[in-house]
């Protein structure tokens, strides 16, 4: 049995066998950050946050999917009704206006967090979760209302691939809920710990990401699908 | 934290960098609200204009959108182009560049492939023949 | 109350799955008592089923693959023996049980053979390769790998509990659709794939941001090891192309559930649509798979030829040059759908640009090669037999991106002899280089040589007999996925391709025999040092198996092969280096989370397949408070004294200045 330190040592110890050159040395120049370049691992609040980055990324190419799919459906109404039909644009601009609100008041939340007031944030957080569910409340009545004038998913191809689009952004609104709900009460019993810290991080990054993917559905399905 | 240490740090995304005026989030968030609604104002508006040129609508729609997302971006989840920020932006253009591949790709395949591959479409709905499944 | 769930759903009159899951039973039965009557359970319980290391969870990743590995190559058995015996005849499998067979075969080797192996691989190298202690999120690791596990138990719970999908191992409508496949094997299909692919997805998430943001102090994104490299652009493609399958099978479950019409034949659907979004997952995941498979080669030949890689920039252009332009190639698979000559076209041309940066990457290979010492190990053995057969399938590949070739080959066996030629060359033979490369790291001893050549040999002669007609067949005219055949021409080069799997099954249970052999000769194979290829990348600074905590002080990289510059530089002072101040280290707590959240996702899926609704809610209502319950956990770390983390670097240490004095007298 060969023992691997038994090897020949090299004459020269060769640091940058690539010639690469290696201005920054561990710690030194531009590059030292924590997590870029040479500083060693980032701190946890950056793993973490940049992780969920990276998942949040994952969701919207699933959305661009559904997207691509209903691009592609729109035309196949098999002799249902069309967007230009169904779509009540007052109630969209009702929904768009309470997600923004939501929006804007969790980010105020996140400030109050930051800053240790627990009643704004309490407050903030209530009050992103009745905007939030004002915009379900919404949706789920255009749904059923949809569905009563017989144009439910599996009248078509195309509504198929509304309600499934919407309906996605829908159900990952549900959850936000739920996890804002979820997050709420670990604040209140567990106090501002760098774990529920990093977790409202990433509760905001989803929330505030919601409201940009519903930009997207607003425009492309009911704004672009009303031009008849 | 000075200008040049954040040429030596990361920020998470979702984080302000040095941030800790509470007056000054405020503001940040209040403009964000601003513009978003102006732009999503905008976008309801100009459907039904009449002083655009028809096919320029859709267009202007898919700018307003862009516009507001990039508004939520920065306003809302602080992504800035400062070099705290660059793995952040370098992972939002990753995520971008496959939205448009996948998007652009299916879209562009599917329209030749119906082109090409389904039957004229007429008022009434067609059911072509399928063969038996054995 | 069980939905659709009856006594006739266990096929008490077919023999061939009775006496399949009848043996695997038993298997399985005997596995659990010898578990739980021989004690053994607490220990598997506290350090193996609810542990957040990476490491342990990588070799379970791996045992998965195995076990999986060997389910479809039975698969591939059944299928080259009925194929052997049915010329003018119908074979000893009816269709639709071989429907099922080449469906799970391909499902199998694909999700849970191919793909556990790499990221187990993943899992287990890349912390320790980086210099750091842990993944960046250990129970979300744990979570990934038992989610991976389920969707494998649904695939082989359909043995025994209905039955599996015929529809190939991608379920194309109008043939997965309910009108056409009434029964319940596309739900099991598309239920098993969904929950492991949420794991999969997961293990994306987690390797990203391990990779990008921890890194031990000094290592910069350049002086990464290669395999680092491969696993990022690999995770990266996880990351964006997992939710495209997630998207596209839940369109296929609403229409199949719900009635929706996104791929029916009425009302509006476009059955194309799903090849096209399938194929923007599915392309994608063939270089999930085979880059980390190059990154194994890139270790593997550089550490045996005794050369740092050749040209390292250029390997990591070339492998993000994969990456990139591997959402860029996707027509490809169904050039003969339809799109036309202009869309045709540019997917011809990426799909041929595609083949130029892996070219770049074998000529790297090879010139690290030349002017090295080489030694002919079995790791390094499988990398040779890689790089001669995998140019075949790669040429291949480029002679099948001529969409006017491919009018011709579409769906015949050409086209089943180039990817098995790619899949098994590069991931199959990057897998074992990389088990074999990687066992005394992981359990503190090496494989046995002469069965692993043994095996290597069988092996590599067999995959070139099984395949190497199947070019020849498709040429002929001949179909993939045949029940049957009459044309005699084709027969003597099916034969051929049946004797050569019986070549295959050698070489398999040569594998089986080195681990067993190798287990029990373990003390004679043991790596003292964990350093036993004299490798150049900082796994090996460890002792072999590693301590929980990876390293006792995170290394200060200074140059690329981090730990061949200390190994030198030991050797010219003829001393260790000098030892760190020791730290306490804190470590994740191990978490049931993983297994009791896939439990809950076992019911879940086998609620869905059957329709018993009211089991998937109590799965999801568990599944939620298994996160609740985690959510609340009071104490996440726990803390390992200094001077128990001085005791086990010393006794490495040790270990490894006696190495270097023998070498030194020696030398002398």
């Amino acid at each position: 049995m060969t023992d691997a330190l038994a090897l020949q040592p090299q004459a020269r110890v060769r640091t940058d066998p690539n010639h690469l050159g290696h201005h920054a040395r561990a710690g030194e120049g531009h590059a030292k950050a924590t997590g870029r370049g040479t500083g060693g691992p980032s701190s946890k609040r950056i793993i973490v946050g940049y992780g969920f980055w990276i998942f949040l990324l994952s969701d919207i190419v699933m959305f661009a999917a559904f997207f691509s799919a209903y691009a592609v459906l729109q035309t196949g109404t098999a002799g249902g009704p069309t967007g230009a039909e169904l779509f009540d644009l007052q109630n969209v601009a009702l929904e768009t206006g309470f997600l923004l609100i939501s929006s804007f008041v969790c980010g105020v939340a996140g400030l109050a967090l930051a800053a240790k007031r627990h009643l704004i944030f309490q407050a903030g957080m209530a009050l992103t979760f009745l905007f939030g569910a004002a915009f379900l409340l919404l949706e789920a009545r255009e749904f059923l209302d949809l569905v009563d004038r017989g144009a439910g998913p599996t009248r078509s191809a195309f509504l198929s691939a509304f309600f499934t689009l919407v309906g996605c952004h829908g159900l990952h609104v549900s959850a936000g809920l739920l996890w804002l709900l979820t997050m709420m009460a670990q604040v209140a019993t567990k106090g501002i710990r760098p774990e529920i810290l990093r977790r409202v991080l990433c509760f905001s990054l989803f929330w505030h990401a919601l409201d940009i993917v519903w930009v997207a559905v607003f425009t492309v399905v009911y704004l672009m699908g009303s031009i008849a | 934290m000075s200008l040049e240490d954040r040429h030596h740090t990361d920020t998470a995304p979702g984080d302000e960098y040095g941030e800790e005026d509470i007056a000054k989030g405020l503001r940040g968030y209040f403009i964000g609200l601003v513009l978003a609604s102006l732009l999503t104002v905008a976008s309801f508006a100009i459907l039904h204009a009449h002083f655009v040129w028809a096919p320029a609508i859709p267009v202007a729609l898919l700018v307003f959108a862009i516009a507001q997302m990039g508004v939520h971006l920065v306003f809302f989840l602080h992504i800035t182009t400062g070099p705290d920020n660059t793995n952040n932006v370098m992972a939002l253009a990753f995520g971008v560049l496959i939205v448009v591949l996948l998007f652009g790709g299916s879209v562009w395949i599917m329209n030749n492939m119906n082109r090409n591959m389904m039957p004229p479409m007429s008022a009434s709905p067609q059911a072509p023949a399928m063969p038996m499944h054995h | 109350m069980l939905g659709k769930l009856t006594w006739d759903a266990i096929p008490l009159s077919q023999p061939v799955p009775l006496i399949a899951s009848g043996v695997v039973g038993l298997v399985i039965l005997g596995v659990l008592s010898w578990i739980v009557f021989g004690g053994h359970l607490p220990y598997l319980w506290r350090e193996w089923i609810t542990s957040v290391d990476h490491k342990r969870i990588g070799v379970m990743y791996c045992i998965l693959a195995l076990v999986m590995l060997i389910r479809g190559f039975s698969d591939a058995i059944l299928m080259r023996s009925q194929q052997a015996l049915a010329y003018q005849s119908p074979g000893y499998l009816p269709p639709e049980h071989y429907d099922q067979i080449f469906s799970a075969h391909g499902t199998i080797m694909i999700f849970f053979g191919a793909m556990p192996f790499i990221i187990g691989l993943m899992n287990f190298v890349v912390p320790l390769q980086l210099g750091v202690r842990d993944v960046a999120f250990p129970t979300l690791n744990s979570v990934s790998f038992w989610l991976t596990a389920t969707g494998a138990l649904l695939v082989n719970v359909s043995l025994v509990i209905g039955e599996f999908a015929r529809t190939g191992w991608w379920p194309s409508p109008p043939l997965s659709e309910i009108t056409y496949s009434p029964g319940v094997g596309v739900d099991y299909y598309l239920w098993a794939i969904q929950i492991s692919g949420v794991g999969t997805l997961m293990s994306g998430v987690n390797l990203v941001t391990t990779i990008l943001k921890m890194r031990a102090p000094g290592m910069s994104y350049l002086r990464m090891p290669m395999f680092c490299w491969t696993s990022l652009a690999s995770n990266l493609l996880i990351v964006a192309a997992f939710p495209i399958l997630t998207a596209t099978l839940a369109m296929l479950i609403l229409d199949r559930y719900l009635g929706f019409h996104f791929f029916t034949d009425e009302a509006g659907g476009n059955s194309m649509m799903f090849m096209n979004l399938f194929w923007a997952w599915g392309h994608p995941e063939v270089y999930i798979l085979a880059l980390p498979a190059y990154g194994i080669f890139s270790e593997v030949i550089s550490t045996f030829s005794g050369k740092p890689l050749f040209a390292y920039r250029s390997m990591v252009g070339a492998t993000m040059a994969i990456f990139v332009l591997a959402f860029m190639v996707w027509l490809h698979h169904f050039f003969t759908m339809g799109a036309g000559g202009d869309v045709n076209g540019i997917f011809a041309v990426t799909s041929m640009i595609i083949a130029v940066p892996t070219g770049v990457k074998i000529f790297d290979w090879l010139f690290t090669m030349y002017g090295g010492r080489i030694r002919l190990t079995t790791p390094m053995l499988w990398s040779l037999a890689f790089m001669i057969t995998f140019v075949v399938g790669g040429a291949t590949g480029v002679l099948l991106a001529i969409p006017t070739a491919d009018f011709v080959l579409h769906n015949s066996m050409f086209l089943v002899a180039h990817f098995h030629n790619v899949m098994v060359s590069a991931v199959l033979f990057g897998a074992f280089a990389g088990y074999t490369y990687w066992f005394p790291k992981a359990f503190g001893f090496r494989l046995d040589e002469w069965w692993g050549k043994t095996a290597f040999w069988f092996s590599v002669a067999g995959y070139v007999i099984v395949f190497t007609p199947f070019y020849v067949l498709g040429l002929m005219g001949m179909t993939r996925r045949m029940q049957h055949y009459d044309v005699d021409g084709w027969r003597p080069w099916i034969l051929i391709a049946g004797f050569g799997v019986i070549v295959m099954l050698v070489g398999v249970i040569c594998q089986i025999v080195q681990l067993v052999v190798s287990i029990r000769r373990r003390e004679s194979l043991r790596d003292v040092t964990g350093d036993p290829w004299d490798g150049r990348s900082l796994e090996w600074a460890t002792s072999s198996p590693p301590p929980v905590f990876n390293f006792a002080v995170m290394p200060r990289v200074e140059g690329e092969e981090a730990y061949w510059a200390i190994k030198q530089r030991a050797r010219e002072q003829a001393r260790l280096r000098d030892e760190p101040d020791y730290e306490p280290v804190e470590m994740p707590l191990n978490s049931p989370t993983g297994f009791i959240c896939a439990f809950f996702s076992t019911l879940i899926g086998f609620a869905m397949i059957w329709h018993i609704w009211w089991l998937a809610l109590v799965g999801l209502a568990g599944a939620f408070a298994t996160f609740v319950v985690f959510a609340w956990r009071d104490r996440v770390e726990y803390e390992i004294p200094a001077a128990s983390v001085a005791r086990i670097n010393r006794a490495n240490r040790a270990t490894r200045a006696q190495a270097l004095e023998h070498a030194e007298r020696r030398a002398a």
